[in-house]
């Protein structure tokens, strides 16, 4: 058997060729010390090639991927639910602090709606219900700052809790949007 | 669905933690792949932020029936390729001189007869993967899909566009070419 060429002794240490093949390359390799020698270079430099030297990646890598990536949702999402809590707290403050659930509009729409059993007379029924019962926690919040503290901030702790409730709210609502607009893209 | 393809599934459902999870898996071998390409500390930190970025902004375009890693790479490999033809000479400045000297030779001397044989082979592992940074880019590119990247020669064919002779042949002659660099320097005696 003549000597064998570099080709398939590459091929041969790669295990990509025919089983009597292999068994011919094995047989004269036994015996052809010079094929030998280059085997086991070939071999050598495989096996080093298939233990790359990695190099650790900077941790900036990750950092600024991060940054660049997310930085661009939240300042879209933390605009939009800005102007929505503004918009929920300023219209929930209106009604609570000047009682309007029971002499404005939402008790206009119930009277109209009381006796149809349509589902816009129960939304009304439930905002109005709502309304009713934020006013009597607001004004029995005050009271007990008044009586206890003898002082009235009341109002102020009352818009606080508000505005952070419009703003989770609102949070969440947009979280839920940004979701469910990525799924129906798969 | 193997393991991307479910986390690709989260982060599309809007899930921060899971790109960063899909990150730290590719973060080592895309950063390697790169620095190995252009040579570059600095552009290599580039890249491979644009690279992470670009992934993220057409996630959306993959396709499920393919392989994750050969899209990813693909993305990467034309990048590095893009990147690499608006700079030819950071990238081929270096490829007619390999590499300079090897110091690691002479610490073969303090080792005993029986650790010999392993410290010998690390030391020529170092050396083949600096050896393997400084080939021309055509044979490079290949090496690192192949060894680095642990691509099987059809997935590099799809990731460069060659055909799979092409890419077997220029392996091939690529580690002729390493295997002539380290017995030139005398790394196999």
């Amino acid at each position: 058997m003549e000597c064998l060429s570099d080709k398939k002794l590459h091929a041969y240490v790669e295990k990509s060729l025919p089983a009597v093949e292999c068994s011919r390359i094995r047989d004269h390799l036994i015996v052809c010390e010079s094929c030998r020698e280059r085997h086991r270079r070939i071999l050598l430099l495989e096996s080093c090639l298939l233990e790359p030297v990695y190099q650790e990646p900077p941790a900036v890598i990750e950092e600024q991927v991060m940054r660049r990536i997310y930085a661009r949702i939240p300042s879209l999402s933390s605009v939009l639910v800005l102007i929505g809590a503004s918009f929920l707290f300023l219209v929930s403050w209106i009604y609570v602090y000047f009682d309007f659930a029971n002499n404005s509009f939402i008790q206009a729409l119930r009277l109209t709606t009381a006796n149809t059993s349509s589902w816009i007379g129960s939304v009304v029924k439930v905002i109005s219900t709502v309304f009713t019962a934020v006013y009597g926690g607001f004004k029995a919040l005050n009271k007990f700052f008044a009586i206890v503290f003898d002082v009235n901030v009341g109002v102020e702790i009352f818009a606080l809790t508000l505005l952070m409730f419009s703003l989770l709210l609102f949070y969440g609502i947009y979280q839920w949007l940004f979701k469910r607009s990525k799924k129906q893209k798969i | 669905m193997d393991d991307d393809q479910v986390l690709i599934k989260k982060i599309l459902a809007g899930r921060r933690s899971d790109f960063e999870e899909l990150m730290k898996k590719y973060n080592k071998k895309i950063y390697n792949f790169v620095f190995r390409m252009v040579r570059n500390e600095e552009v290599s930190v580039e890249l491979t932020q644009d690279f992470f970025i670009k992934i993220y902004m057409v996630l959306d375009k993959y396709n499920f029936e393919y392989k994750f890693s050969t899209w990813a790479y693909r993305i990467c490999y034309n990048l590095v390729i893009d990147h690499v033809r608006k700079h030819p000479m950071l990238v081929d400045s270096l490829d007619t001189h390999p590499v300079s000297q090897k110091k690691l030779m002479d610490s073969k001397h303090y080792v005993s007869e029986d650790g010999f044989q392993a410290l010998e082979k690390e030391e020529i592992k170092q050396y083949l993967w600096k050896v393997v940074a400084s080939i021309p880019l055509k044979y490079r590119e290949l090496i690192l899909l192949r060894y680095l990247q642990g691509f099987k020669y059809d997935e590099i064919a799809q990731i460069t566009e060659l055909p799979v002779g092409t890419v077997k042949n220029r392996i091939f002659k690529a580690k002729e070419i390493l295997r002539k660099e380290i017995e030139k320097d005398g790394m196999f005696e």
